[in-house]
Order: structure tokens, then sequence, then C-alpha cells
């Protein structure tokens, strides 16, 4: 069964390339971005200057602290986005490609059982893509760090003071290694509703995944006059059950910065017991279950002729 | 004799068409099987009924499996090359290898390296690279490095030249056959594999209209080039179809002594090709 999944995951990776091109790609563009950035303030010298120096004389190491990390998360956010992007695009091609081009006798041809596979597709979704992800995040926060690094001391700053002895690092990838693993969780009844779709449908799986996304919450107001669907779909994305609620008064006060250094943390931020506790969380595991039992089934019992 | 596959009652329905039709039979261990039919006629569900792909009424038992509910075993001494079951287009040859190597269990990856070193595969070329007789040769080659019981192969040179067709079956003589497998296969061009074959099976219209072994094949049925008086007499016998060649009759008889023929024409065996014209629109009369 592992040594299996190991090679069925493998395998999807060789098929889908831009599992890995897709963040390989936003990263690239961050960098450059960046660059670009960089050139273009050099030609600014007296702003930079009274910045750096603004940096490295009045503000404390927990405002430098939090100014470094939120310079590492605002440059996360285009990955989780690219990363949801690509999930919802792969999940809908996986069962649905090898249909298409007519390889799935042959892989049925091999000793794998259709649950397998499909669980194989599944786990794509849920570690492979965010674990890409993740390195890739984890590579262009050191890229960009060593080129701002590199940029301050050409401006005459420390970038041993401003930059790496201020970068909460280990905390913010810590932090962000179990958001990437646990968003997929929270949002896998997508998932799983594109993987059946993926399996089930004859054409154009995008458009047959999302007009019932919208259709059937339509139909249930319409018949009757409730909307349990849409507040479900919209609670996925608004009751998030994976973060602390960040109390602003502990952060700001009436003009001033004034959090403790235990505050500016990423992890501090977490709640794994809320997350595991949620029962949402477990009704939408549920519901993916549902859906991936559902692919599995029209896998093995579909017969195309 | 051991049975490799054993068929009972076997029918598979697809709404009202019945695609399979109350069929039976056995494939002994070691044999060569020829299923042949008419586009439509059933193969391919049949096939796909042996292999596990579809559900279907009846007893049906392969390597003495249930193939339908245990395919994963079963594929572990299956293997087939279906027209349908092409090679996923976007793999690099080198990439299939590894793969097949870390799922299959009775995968010889050694063995498929030499198969694929005589022929012009190149290991890192992507399937859809390769020609068509190329994605064939390393098709076979994977799947005679695999050390199966039973070799399923559902017309396995459609879209091929000659020379690669006659070099497919030299190959899968030589290379997989060893006596201990079997294999049975289906193609339209049935003269180019029917000294291969050891037994015969035809199917029409969803029923088993023959199944026989290749040696029994002239004691049961005899082709006869005849004209004139002697076609008349000929036809008293009961011929199960007749059709004219160069203005002689030609008729094929089943079951019908060779004796009572004697001095009414040239008679000898029907080519598998004949034969399944005879009774196919024999049947249909």
């Amino acid at each position: 069964m592992i040594p299996n999944q190991l090679a069925l995951m493998r395998r999807e990776v060789w098929e889908h390339r831009s599992l890995y091109v897709t963040p390989a790609v936003v990263g690239l563009i961050m960098v450059l971005t960046l660059l670009t950035a960089f050139v273009f303030a050099s030609g600014y010298q007296e702003i930079v200057d009274i910045g750096i120096v603004g940096a490295q004389n009045l503000a404390g190491d927990t405002h430098r602290r939090a100014a470094v990390m939120a310079v590492l998360l605002g440059n996360t956010a285009p990955f989780l986005l690219a990363g949801a992007i690509l999930t919802v695009f792969y999940s809908l091609d996986s069962l649905y490609a090898e249909r298409k081009n007519k390889s799935i006798l042959f892989w049925r041809s091999l000793p794998i059982t259709d649950a397998e596979t499909v669980i194989s597709k599944l786990l794509t979704s849920l570690l492979v893509i965010p674990l890409i992800a993740f390195v890739v995040i984890v590579v262009t926060h050191l890229l960009i760090l060593a080129m701002t690094g590199v940029f301050v001391s050409v401006k005459g700053g420390s970038s041993m003071f401003l930059i790496w002895k201020s970068a909460p690092l280990l905390d913010v990838w810590a932090g962000l290694l179990v958001i990437t693993v646990m968003l997929p969780i929270w949002f896998s009844p997508f998932i799983g509703w594109f993987l059946f779709v993926s399996a089930w449908t004859k054409r154009s799986p995008l458009l047959t995944a999302f007009l019932p996304l919208m259709l059937v919450p339509t139909l249930e107001y319409w018949v009757l006059r409730t909307h349990l669907i849409w507040d479900a779909i919209l609670s996925r994305f608004q009751q998030l059950p994976l973060l602390k609620g960040i109390d602003a008064e502990a952060f700001f006060d009436e003009k001033e910065f004034i959090a403790s250094a235990d505050a500016v943390s990423l992890i501090a931020h977490i709640d794994l017991g809320k997350f595991f506790t949620s029962p949402a969380m477990w009704a939408g595991v549920v519901v993916t279950g549902l859906f991936v039992t559902a692919a599995i089934y029209v896998r093995r019992y579909r017969d195309e002729s | 004799m051991t049975s490799l596959v054993t068929a009972r009652n076997v029918s598979k329905h697809y709404g009202p068409v019945r695609a399979v039709d109350n069929v039976s039979f056995d494939i002994e261990k070691g044999r060569i099987m020829g299923l042949f039919g008419p586009n439509g006629a059933g193969k391919t569900t049949l096939l796909k009924g042996l292999l596990g792909l579809t559900d279907c009424d009846g007893e049906l038992s392969v390597l003495g499996l249930d193939p339908f509910r245990r395919r994963k075993e079963l594929m572990r001494n299956i293997c087939f090359i279906a027209d349908v079951a092409v090679l996923p287009r976007w793999i690099k040859v080198t990439q299939l290898l590894d793969f097949i190597e870390a799922t299959h269990p009775n995968f010889s990856r050694s063995h498929a390296e030499e198969l694929l070193g005589k022929t012009k595969v190149r290991r890192d070329a992507k399937v859809r690279e390769l020609s068509k007789g190329m994605v064939t040769q390393l098709h076979l080659s994977i799947i005679t490095a695999i050390d199966a019981r039973l070799l399923v192969l559902d017309e396995p040179t459609l879209g091929l030249d000659i020379i690669f067709r006659k070099e497919f079956y030299f190959n899968l003589l030589n290379d997989y056959f060893d006596g201990e497998r079997t294999i049975l296969i289906t193609t339209h061009q049935v003269e180019e594999i029917e000294n291969l074959l050891t037994d015969i099976m035809f199917i029409n219209d969803g029923k088993l209209l023959l199944n026989t072994s290749m040696d029994s094949l002239p004691d049961i049925f005899v082709e006869l080039a005849t004209t004139g008086e002697n076609a008349d007499r000929a036809r008293g016998l009961a011929p199960i179809y007749e059709r004219d060649v160069f203005g002689k009759k030609v008729m094929t008889f089943e079951g019908v002594d060779r004796e009572k023929l004697h001095g009414l024409g040239e008679a000898h065996t029907p080519s598998v090709a004949d034969l399944f014209v005879a009774k196919v629109k024999g049947a249909a009369a």
C-alpha cells in the first residue's frame, strides 16, 4: 500500500509538471519584482538612507521582528493563492485526463486498485502540492532576505542586525508548514467534489464542477426558501478554525506599536486544538470521504463501451 | 489439464443489448487461443470481463479468481495489450519502467532493458515521441518482462505495418511464449496468426459459434471445391456455407465425414479466415 502510494504520487508529479512549475514561477516573479524594486529604489538614496537609519536606531527589536515577519507573510500569500488554483485544476484533471487520453486501461492493467489510484490523487492534493509549495516558499524567503541583506549592506546598513537577527525564520516556517498542510484539509470537501467530478464527467470538468456550486444553492432557495448549502460553502471561506483571533489592542495602543516579542509569532496564533476539535472540520472530512468513495466507485464501475 | 480460464453461462447486458450472451468455455494452460468475431460481436466485452474491467453475470473464473472482484491480485498474473489501453503519451520510457518496477511484483527491470536494447526505443524519449510501432515494441517488452501466466492481446498490431506486425509475433513466440504461459489473442488479421494458434473461438452477436483446437479442425471441417452435378449432390450433405470462386462452388461442411465427399471435388481443410466467414454467414443464413 505505502510503496504503491509513493510510486503513484511520484507519477502524479511526472504527469503534472505544473505541481512544481507553478510555485517556482510565483517565486521567480516575486524575486524579480523585488530586484526591480531595489533598482528603482537606488535612485532615491536619501529616502533609503532615512529608512535604514530609522530601522537601525528608532525601532526596537520587536518592531524589526514584526516588520520582517510582515514581509515574509506578505510574500507567502501569492503562493497560497496559486496553490489553491493549482489544486482546483489538478484535482479536476486528475481522473479526467486518463480517460480522455485513453491511458486508463493501461493503468488499470497494473496490479493497483482503483481505491489506491484515487487516494493517491487525493494525497497529491492534500500533501504533495502543499509540501512542494512550502519548500518553494522557504527558498523564496531566503532569497528575498538575502537580496534585501545585500541591498541594505550596499547602502551602508547592517544586514546581520537588520535582517538576519530580526527574522523569526523558524517560527514563520513552522507556522507556515502547519498552515499549508491544514488548509487543504479544511478545504478538502471541495477537493473531494472535484475528484468526483473528474472521475464522473464526460466533458468540461471545470464547468461541471462549478455550475452545481451555484445552481444547487439557488434551487434550494427557490424551492425551500432556505440557504443551508450556500451557508455551508460560505462558512468554509469565513470560519477557518485554525487561527486564534488577533486582539488588535495587544499590538497597538492609540498610536504606538506595543506588542511584546512573544506576540510577534506565527506559531503563537495557530490553534491546532481548535482545528482538531472543530465539528465543521470533521464534517468536512466526512463529506470528502463520501466524494472520494464515489470517485473510486465511478472509476471502478464505469464501463465506457 | 488445468483450466486457467473457466466461463460458465457468462452474459453481459447493456440495456436490452446482449453484448455477451450465455457463453461457456475453458482455456487451458499453455495454449494460444485466438478469439475472432466481427466488429460489435462481443469480443471486447468478453475480454473486459476476463480482465475484471466489467462485471458480468454468470460464473467467470480467471486463474481461480473472480476477475471483477479481485482485479488487483489478478493483474499480478495477467498482462494485456489492447488497442484501447494506450500507454500515456506524456510519460518517459525510464519513468514508465520505474513506475512498473515499483508497483508490479513480477516485473523484471533487467529483462525489459535487455529486450528494449534490441529496439530503437530511446530510454529518455517520451512515449509521444515514439512511432506507433515503437510504442508497441515498448509495450511488448514490458509485458514480456512481467512473469505473468496469462497474456491477453486485443488487436495488438492494429495500425502497424507488416514488418512490425511480423516482428511482433516473432518476438511474442520467441521471448514471451514458453509453453507455461498462456495467450488469448483477438485480431482481424486472422491469416497472420493462424499458424501460431493452438485453439480458436468464434463469437458473433454475443454467442459462441465455435470453440475448438486447431488440431481437430481437419476432423470437423472440410471445404469442398466443386461444380455442376457434384455441387448438387454435395449440397445434399448440408454445407453450412457456400460461395462462388472463379466459377466453382466452394462449400464448407461441418461434421461431415470426408469419405462421403470423396469424388465430389477437391476437399481440404478450410483456412481459419474462410471458416470464420462460413460460420458467421452460415449462422446468419
